[in-house]
């Protein structure tokens, strides 16, 4: 199972990027693990310069801004291997 | 004292204030304003500055980047807290680090334009060279004072600011005629705000109108207060529509334009080209003046509908409108709310206390502005309306930059953040120098409004940068024991 982690302090950015990540999720039928790190010392453990980040599975795929439903589902296949 | 009379005084004083701002101020430069941020966060990839704020930066090359940094892509605090952990932890250290934190809350877009047109074209550049200077700094002596505790992250490779980014000129140049739109809209210069036709139109009842407005919002003028002009009414409809509309055309830009995005967006066309007329009701009628700056605004509308179609990609129209949207939600209550409480607060504040504490260029002036700017804190933008306010009781133009330098960069809130990244000790020192620095800022450009001669401004100037350099070259001297990053092995990845 993929854990995707939201890095972002509840900034509307970062709702927007759960939506779009829970959205290419379903799409293509997976069942994964959101977790949203709202806490700036926890998200600074992470290699970004601004937030909102995505993290699947510990990597930071994105960050600094809201990517299309597609970019997220090629990162999740990806992912899946 | 009637009590019911004195709060009806006070809300009066307040949304008086409000409509006032809405209608004069605002709109020509603000919306604009807006539409550059949402530009800047949206089509200018972050790489494309970060990548110059890497560990092994040249100090040359890093400040300025860093100050850079602050201006273009930091107006929200999401890009603000990261990137100044990133630069600071990993990247060219904790001077560039500082030197953004101070720059960015001064001197971007948004701060600019508004002090430009709400308080005057010298504060905002005296607000821009200013924070530039000591932006720059403050960081060298924040990285001088502590030298050894930065050396430890030396040894850390800047992968993080390897990312490489470029800027489309067709980006560029869109981005251009934004800032020449809010220019024509603004500077008042004879080209643009001399009349160049006008027509009458039998519009009775509009003089009528303008008197009931004036007695509903009464002002003074010499409290610096100002009337809702039947113009002002029109372009406050206009804007209650835009929001409207806007909830229903931007809200969801991101999955695709609607008829709503359309509509918002032919309204906010519309409001801007209103704003740039000239009204004047008569008793025969209206008389719509057409001034320099309506036909420049025209063509700059023009030029970006056509460039936004020819040069921007579908995905980046669609981010510009949702980032532009973004700031709007984010800033613009919380500075509608801040204009009210500037209203009311107005009517409380007897002129004689500001005059007696800060009419004057003096030291006590400068330290009172910077004191009052250290423990207030006010959300983004509301300095601008506090500081106008000051200025109308009869703040003097010195102490009150010394407000607008403390009061954007420290607050209790920014500054218990930096102290959680870099520490207590680093964070008070930080202070302590912003505070300094400001109120040199006041007392400089207090006595050269006051027209001292250049010599003694020069002289202030260089003995302030006197006392850099010498700390700057001790420094220097002791910069021996500082491990070199270079002789680290470096891995390529």
């Amino acid at each position: 199972m993929l854990t995707i982690k939201i890095l972002g302090s509840g900034c509307p950015n970062c709702k927007k990027v759960e939506a779009v990540a829970r959205q290419a999720a379903s799409g293509l039928g997976l069942e994964a693990d959101f977790v949203k790190v709202t806490d700036y010392g926890k998200i600074l453990e992470y290699p970004i310069l601004s937030t909102p980040g995505l993290v699947i599975n510990e990597n930071v795929v994105c960050s600094g801004r809201i990517p299309t439903q597609a970019e997220v589902t090629t990162w999740l296949a990806d992912a899946l291997g | 004292m009637d009590l019911i009379g004195g709060l009806v005084d006070l809300l009066q004083g307040g949304l008086g204030n409000l409509a006032a701002y809405l209608a004069a101020h605002v709109l020509l430069c603000l919306v604009p304003a807006f539409f550059i941020a949402g530009g800047l966060a949206a089509l200018i990839p972050k790489e494309s500055v970060t990548r110059f704020l890497g560990r092994k930066a040249p100090r040359y090359v890093s400040y300025p980047a860093a100050a850079l940094a602050g201006s273009v892509l930091a107006v929200c605090s999401c890009t603000i807290v990261p990137l100044f952990a990133g630069i600071y932890k990993k990247g060219a250290g904790i001077g560039p680090a500082i030197t953004f934190l101070f720059f960015a809350p001064a001197a971007n877009i948004l701060a600019l334009a508004y002090t430009g047109v709400a308080i005057g074209v010298d504060l905002a550049f005296a607000r821009l060279f200013l924070s530039l200077a000591f932006g720059v700094g403050i960081g060298m002596i924040m990285a001088l004072i502590f030298r050894r505790a930065d050396a430890e992250h030396d040894r850390q490779t800047d992968d993080l600011f390897a990312g490489r980014g470029g800027v489309r000129r067709g980006v560029v140049i869109f981005l251009l005629v934004l800032v020449a739109l809010l220019l024509s809209g603004t500077l008042k210069i004879g080209l643009l705000t001399n009349t160049y036709g006008q027509v009458s139109l039998p519009i009775a009842g509009v003089q009528g109108l303008e008197e009931a407005l004036f007695r509903l919002v009464p002002y003074d003028s010499s409290r610096g207060e100002e009337g809702v002009t039947a113009q002002g009414a029109v372009l406050i409809v206009l804007l209650a529509l835009i929001g409207l509309s806007a909830w229903r055309g931007f809200e969801n830009v991101l999955e695709g334009f609607n008829r709503w995005t359309g509509m918002t967006l032919a309204l906010i066309t519309s409001t801007l080209l209103v704003a740039a007329l000239g009204m004047e009701p008569g008793a025969g009628g209206l008389t719509i003046r057409f001034p320099g700056k309506f036909f420049a605004v025209t063509l700059a509308l023009i030029v970006l509908a056509w460039l936004a179609r020819t040069r921007l990609t579908e995905h980046e129209r669609r981010d510009w409108l949702w980032e532009s949207w973004r700031f709007v939600k984010q800033i613009f209550p919380l500075l509608l709310i801040g204009v009210f409480f500037v209203g009311v607060l107005r009517q409380l504040i007897r002129p004689e206390w500001i005059e007696s504490l800060a009419g004057r260029n003096t030291l006590l002036g400068n330290l009172a502005g910077v004191a009052f700017g250290v423990f207030m804190y006010f959300p983004t933008l509301v300095e601008v309306p506090i500081a106008n306010m000051f200025l109308g009781l009869g703040m003097h133009r010195g102490p009150l930059l010394a407000y607008l330098m403390a009061d954007p960069e420290l607050s209790l809130q920014s500054i218990l953040l930096v102290s959680a990244i870099i520490g207590r000790m680093k964070a008070w020192t930080y202070v302590a120098w912003v505070a300094l620095f400001s109120t040199a800022a006041g007392l400089i450009f207090g006595s050269w409004v006051d027209g001292a001669g250049l010599g003694r401004i020069a002289a202030y100037l260089a003995g302030f940068l006197g006392v850099l350099a010498l700390g700057l070259s001790i420094a220097g001297r002791r910069g021996g024991e500082r491990p070199q990053p270079a002789s680290q092995p470096v891995t390529d990845t």
